[in-house]
């Protein structure tokens, strides 16, 4: 069962009056339940496609499968559900709002998707990142480390089956970073498919499957 | 948390901003709201006024008619007169319920000038159904009695009873009656039974001016065009008067309500230089926010949100701070126009407090339109990497 499934995905973008090609018939297939590290130089088009299979953008060509939903061809209200129901993201810059707590930074997902705000579920949630104890802080008081954990927390309010996060510790020490892998490992042997972007090589190896990007093509995707 | 509670904690984070944006509106709510209300509440004090009269017409010696009226009204007096013959034919006027005769005098009491009304009783008591007198009012066939008006009476320490050297000849004169605070000029004059004041003053057979009641408010026309063929009569009806005070007060009015609408715009141009500011800033939280499942109705709702609470903030602010400074604005109206009545005439009408809230809450929906728009049609991917152009 593929929980990704893309076919000829192209990506171009339209700077001035200059044609950007970020993807060029990329054909990628993800499992259900796999941890795949997206790796590749600046300008490769890692970004391009993460937002693509977030469901941020549109491909130029090709189809997209996510969760067994077609993405192809929807407009930007439909795209909302799908990125509400099935997808959790991570950001590299965290983006926590300053003024909430951090249980209410982890319960905001609930109100765009006007779920019932369940204090139960959000108690669990930090309970499953390790952030109980700072439930009422705000992010001002938090370190980078908590920080991501707050984010990744975010992502996971809304229970997707995927995770998208991109470059999730490129802002982060590299003993944070490791800690903060130790939580996305937790979450694939918890079930979750994880597609992480990353600049770091040891890292990425720690993942399932490292997907390598170069020049919007995939170059030989190499298996553990 | 809900969106609402989002909004409000957003607007926290920008501690003086918001501050700022809520007293520019303020300001702006507060001067229009004490303009309306001012507006509202002069006409309504000034109508009461004029209806207190309790005559519909007054006829005057011909000469300057409104400054006559004028000077009638507010106890001056004119050396021109009307005479026995005049209040006859006004009488004899159809349409004309009553017609009461009055003589306006003037002396110098300790050096201050004083009013005094002769009035025939029989006919001027039944025009003010107001007056309720302390002590008695007169018969028209006394003599050395008057009846004075409440300021008066506090001003000159008098008293049912006082008794008083009156007049050029200084007869002595007893208060037989004060009349209860009627909150118009009344408060300040001398009222002598015409007969008597006619004799002291030396003018017998004159009156200054004739204070004319309708059988119906329909007929007042034809009874000023009747009244205007007598050769000495000119006519002046109160709605004359009222509408040319109204009219006066009109044009102040309207600078006024021209320095409203450019302080309105600036506030409305200042919220939303600050929204989009704010939006600016927020790009890429608000791209994140999409990604997360934010629909574009939910982002401008957000942020419409914002400005609501704001302006609202702003109105509720601005109308307690009219309220607050009415006395101040009271006190520099009654020093530029040209007639004020007496009376508290910023009235705080609870519809015009409801209409300014709306109004504010309307300014902010209008100046939160477009910001809110413009997010919620970012695309989530170009907002995560700042773009907001």
């Amino acid at each position: 069962m593929k929980i990704i499934e893309a076919a000829g995905l192209s990506k171009t973008y339209r700077r001035g009056s200059e044609e950007v090609c970020a993807l060029r018939g990329v054909d990628l297939a993800i499992g259900q339940g796999e941890f795949v590290s997206l790796v590749g130089p600046s300008g490769a088009g890692k970004t391009a496609l993460m937002n693509l299979l977030g469901c941020l953008d549109t491909p130029t060509a090709g189809t997209l499968t996510i969760d067994g939903v077609e993405v192809t061809g929807k407009k930007e209200a439909d795209l909302v559900k799908i990125r509400r129901n099935h997808i959790g993201f991570v950001f590299q810059q965290f983006f926590l709002i300053p003024t909430l707590t951090v249980a209410e930074n982890v319960g905001l997902p609930l109100i765009f998707a006007g779920k019932p705000y369940d204090n139960g579920k959000i108690g669990a949630i930090l309970d499953r990142v390790g952030l109980s104890h700072r439930a009422d802080h705000l992010p001002s008081e938090l370190s980078g480390g908590e920080m991501q954990r707050v984010a990744i927390g975010r992502a996971l309010v809304n229970d997707p089956r995927i995770i998208l996060a991109d470059e999730p510790t490129g802002n982060l020490d590299s003993v944070t970073a490791a800690g903060i892998y130790g939580l996305f490992e937790e979450l694939h042997r918890q079930g979750l498919t994880l597609v992480i972007v990353t600049h770091n090589p040891d890292l990425a190896a720690r993942a399932g499957r490292v997907i390598a990007i170069r020049d919007g093509c995939l170059e030989d995707a190499c298996r553990k | 948390m809900n969106i609402p509670a989002l909004a409000i904690r957003n607007l926290r984070r920008r501690k003086t901003r918001t501050l700022l944006t809520i007293a520019g509106v303020a300001i702006a709510v507060a001067i229009l709201f004490a303009l309306l209300s001012f507006s509202a509440g002069y006409e309504q004090q000034l109508t009461k006024e004029m209806d207190n009269l309790g005559f519909s017409l007054l006829a005057v010696p011909k000469g300057c008619p409104y400054e006559a009226t004028t000077l009638i009204l507010h106890g001056g007096v004119i050396p021109k007169y009307l005479t026995n013959d005049d209040l006859v034919r006004t009488r004899a006027t159809p349409g004309v319920a009553v017609a009461a005769p009055m003589l306006l005098q003037q002396v110098n009491m300790d050096g201050m000038p004083h009013i005094v009304y002769g009035i025939d009783p029989d006919t001027m008591i039944p025009l003010k159904p107001a007056w309720k007198v302390n002590g008695r009012f007169f018969s028209a066939n006394e003599t050395r009695v008057m009846i004075i008006g409440s300021t008066l009476a506090k001003q000159e320490d008098l008293a049912p009873g006082s008794v008083l050297p009156f007049g050029p000849a200084q007869e002595s004169y007893t208060v037989i009656g004060v009349l209860e605070p009627t909150a118009g000029e009344d408060d300040n004059f001398h009222f002598l039974p015409l007969a008597d004041a006619q004799r002291v003053f030396g003018k017998e057979g004159l009156v200054t001016a004739i204070a004319v009641k309708a059988t119906d408010v329909k007929e007042i026309p034809a009874i000023a065009d009747e009244l205007e063929k007598v050769p000495d009569i000119q006519v002046v009806t109160m709605a004359q008067v009222t509408g040319t005070i109204m009219n006066l007060v009109g044009s102040a009015r309207t600078l006024l309500f021209s320095v409203i609408v450019i302080a309105i715009v600036i506030s409305a141009a200042g919220i939303m230089n600050t929204l989009l500011m704010s939006v600016n800033e927020r790009t890429r939280e608000i791209g994140m926010m999409k990604a997360i499942g934010a629909s574009g109705y939910q982002i401008a709702a957000l942020l419409l949100a914002e400005t609501v609470i704001i302006t609202a903030l702003g109105g509720l602010l601005g109308i307690a701070a009219a309220r607050l400074g009415s006395g101040l604005i009271e006190s520099f109206v009654r020093g530029i126009v040209p007639y004020a009545p007496s009376g508290s005439f910023v009235s705080f009408d609870p519809v015009l407090v409801g209409s300014c809230l709306v109004f504010s809450v309307a300014l902010g929906l209008l100046c939160g339109l477009y910001p809110a728009v413009k997010s919620a049609r970012l695309s989530p991917m170009e907002a995560i990497r700042g773009e907001w152009e």
